[in-house]
């Protein structure tokens, strides 16, 4: 059994790739989990296993991101062109109908059970542009709503639909292409 | 909203539907659209299937 502070520290990469998929910046990153570190040595507690351990760790860094990201605000939410861009005009025609129809992507629970498709789904996640990327974790992967998210942020509640609006399409869209097409379709 | 909207009003609608309770008015006309509409079926099931692969997507976080 190691001691509690080198249990901790081991825990710091993968403490890190969650606080870099939620805050797109490596320094509030850095920030974020040097909290959270330093919140777990300043009390220490005993835990039944490192899983427990993480666990417990990933709830504190949660709080730590949402600081950082009120903290921040203004920075978090500022548009990248990307972020900007409307998306409707690409998926739909003048007349408002699909240009590429949707297909069927069967029983989600089926793609649940592959690792790879997890893999693709984060790569997908840190593929959207940087505003759109954080308001999206913030509500998929902190679970707050939309009302927290505006306060937490200082935008509308209009901005906030917007950005997610985009984020769930461009997601959407590149799970079609990186996972859906190419797989037999669903029986 | 009008009684007939199109694919992008319905898709606007689905999204929506994540943040906000729609009106009855909204969930009529949805409805309405979606049984001539094979596109935008898919993409309310797609989208009712991003909510379960949310949810298992934070369990797999959670014990990775």
């Amino acid at each position: 059994m190691t001691d509690f502070p080198s249990q901790v520290e081991s825990l710091r990469p993968q403490l890190l790739r969650f606080a870099r998929t939620q805050l797109r910046n490596e320094a509030w990153a850095e920030d974020a989990v040097s909290d959270t570190l330093l919140a777990a040595l300043e009390k220490p507690q005993s835990f039944a296993g490192l899983s427990q351990l993480k666990t417990w760790l990933v709830g504190v860094l949660k709080h730590k991101l949402v600081d950082q990201l009120r903290r921040h605000a203004r920075e978090a939410t500022a548009l990248t062109d990307e972020d900007a861009q409307d998306l409707d005009d690409g998926l739909f025609d003048s007349s408002g109908h699909w240009r590429t129809p949707p297909v069927d992507w069967g029983d989600p629970e089926a793609h649940c059970n592959r690792r790879e498709f997890f893999e693709v789904l984060e790569a997908c996640v840190e593929h959207l542009p940087s505003a759109q990327g954080r308001v999206f974790m913030m509500r998929e992967w902190l679970e707050l709503d939309s009302a927290e998210i505006c306060k937490e942020l200082q935008i509308t509640t209009t901005n906030l639909w917007v950005l997610l609006h985009r984020a769930r399409l461009r997601l959407r869209e590149c799970l079609q292409m990186r996972w859906f097409d190419g797989r037999p379709a669903p029986t | 909203m009008k009684l007939l909207p199109t694919c992008r009003d319905v898709t606007r609608l689905v999204l929506e539907g994540e943040e906000r309770p729609l009106l009855l008015t909204e969930r009529w006309a949805m409805r309405l659209h979606w049984l001539i509409c094979d596109a935008c079926r898919n993409f309310r099931q797609q989208s009712a299937g991003m909510r379960v692969v949310m949810d298992r997507w934070r369990k797999y976080r959670a014990e990775d």
